[in-house]
Parts: C-alpha cells; sequence; structure tokens
C-alpha cells in the first residue's frame, strides 16, 4: 500500500510513500481518500514529504479531494518539496490549498 | 574511417517504452540525466521533467486510451549551449487540433474554476520555449523545445 493515516491532534494525517504522485498513482490516491472522506474523516493533512515528483494527474486528485469534500472539511498539505511546491506555484493552486512547511505546523493551525 | 557528425550537430538520444503508465518514470529519470549535462537550474530540470511526463502519459491516456501494450518513442536531441527539444510520439488516435492551450484562470472565490483535469498541456505549453504537434503518416509528434544559455 502506498499510502498511510493516523489519527492526530482531531486530523487525519495521511503519508504517501511513494517518492512520485503521478498518473500511475493518482486514481489509487484519490480512491484512498474518498474512501477516508466516505468514513467521515473530513479533516485531512496530506503528508508530502516523501513525494519529490508530482504532475497534473497528482495535483488534479488532490484537487478532486477537495470538492469530494463540498465545503464540509478542509485538506491541508505539509511539507512538499521543491519540485510540488512549484506545481503549486504555477498553477496557481497556492491560492486554494493551505500548504505548511511540516505536519506538525498543519496540525497547530 | 570513422564518419565524425557536424560540430553543431545535435546529440540524439533514442528511448521507446510500452504505453504503461508506470514506465513513464524511465524517460522521466532518462531526460533528468540528459539535463544534468546541460546549464540547466535545478528548478529548470524539474519543470523540463515535468513536461516531458506530462506528454508521455498524454499520449498514453489519449492516442491509446490508456492501454498498455503499445509504443511510446522519446527523442531527445541535445545541442549544447544551443537548446534541447525533446519529441514523444505514438502512432495511435491523434489529437484534435486545438491550437496552443493556456492554463486557465482560476478564482480562489469560485471553485468551478478549480478544475481536476486538463491542466497537463497547459503546462507544457507555459514551461517550453516551443512546442509543436504533427500528424503524419499514422505517427503523431509533440515537439518541445527548450533554449539553453550560451556560456
Amino acid at each position: 500500500m502506498a499510502f498511510n493515516n493516523r489519527q492526530e491532534a482531531g486530523k487525519t494525517v495521511v503519508g504517501i510513500e511513494d517518492a512520485r504522485l503521478d498518473a500511475s498513482l493518482s486514481v489509487p490516491f484519490r480512491d484512498y481518500m474518498f474512501d477516508l472522506i466516505a468514513n467521515g474523516q473530513n479533516d485531512l493533512v496530506i503528508d508530502l514529504s516523501m513525494v519529490d515528483f508530482m504532475d497534473s494527474s497528482g495535483l488534479g486528485a488532490i484537487v478532486a479531494v477537495f470538492k469530494q469534500l463540498n465545503g464540509e472539511g478542509s485538506v491541508q498539505l505539509a511539507a512538499p518539496q521543491k519540485a510540488v511546491h512549484d506545481l503549486f506555484y504555477l498553477t496557481c493552486m497556492d491560492q486554494i490549498f493551505k500548504i505548511h512547511g511540516s505536519v506538525s505546523e498543519a496540525l497547530s493551525s | 574511417m570513422t564518419d565524425l557528425p557536424a560540430a553543431n550537430a545535435p546529440q540524439h538520444l533514442k528511448l521507446s517504452i510500452n504505453s504503461y503508465l508506470k514506465d513513464t518514470v524511465l524517460v522521466a529519470m532518462a531526460v533528468r540525466g540528459v539535463c544534468a549535462m546541460t546549464s540547466l537550474s535545478q528548478t529548470d530540470i524539474n519543470r523540463f521533467e515535468l513536461c516531458v511526463v506530462e506528454v508521455v502519459n498524454n499520449a498514453i491516456e489519449h492516442a491509446y486510451c490508456g492501454e498498455g501494450g503499445h509504443q511510446v518513442e522519446v527523442d531527445v536531441f541535445y545541442t549544447p549551449d544551443r537548446s534541447l527539444e525533446v519529441v514523444v510520439s505514438d502512432f495511435g488516435t491523434p489529437m484534435v487540433p486545438q491550437g496552443k492551450t493556456e492554463l486557465q484562470p482560476l478564482d480562489p472565490l469560485n471553485p468551478d474554476t478549480w478544475t481536476a483535469s486538463g491542466r497537463g498541456l497547459p503546462i507544457v505549453e507555459r514551461l517550453m520555449d516551443k512546442t509543436r504537434y504533427q500528424s503524419s503518416n499514422g505517427r503523431n509528434s509533440f515537439h518541445m523545445i527548450r533554449t539553453l544559455a550560451q556560456p
């Protein structure tokens, strides 16, 4: 399994255990996140620290998760590496998502 | 006697993968290796990799409808101090000509603009100096060119 989750400070922290969140992983990731939401886990922190590459499919999966919440919850991003942060900047998605330097920072926000 | 290429002729790397999305990483790593020989910054190398991945993914998902078992060819032409060109070719369904695609503006207050797809090729158009798509004799090729700074 390329993903894991744990409860911390009332939020669900989702870890991605793969270095690439790309088109080959975006659908399993989206489905994993949708299952969490279906189980009532609506305050989500995605730990991106292990991900050194993301393409538009990976980004699209995160957007889909955000929209799946339909305003009833939150998606926060934590610890993106430089290339991943750059993708959010290039697409202006950094205006939509709260991006934190670390998971602990996201949990205390 | 060995024929030598002209001094300004590009060096050419030819790659071929099966049309599985998980194999795109093979092209990505090879192109990163070539990029490391150039004057591109680390940020530009990351962006170049992103562009190549987007175009290869696009070929797999659209030309072959995501089906494995088909060929995707990638040609890398490196002209030191001049340009780095990557040509991604498939032999499936050609793209419908749409002209240049731009990243759609995003309104933080309007969720309808937060689309989950359709950003791949607009990102490429944004980041590359030149792009060109041609379809001929069953071969569809997407060219992307990045100019390199001269020392």
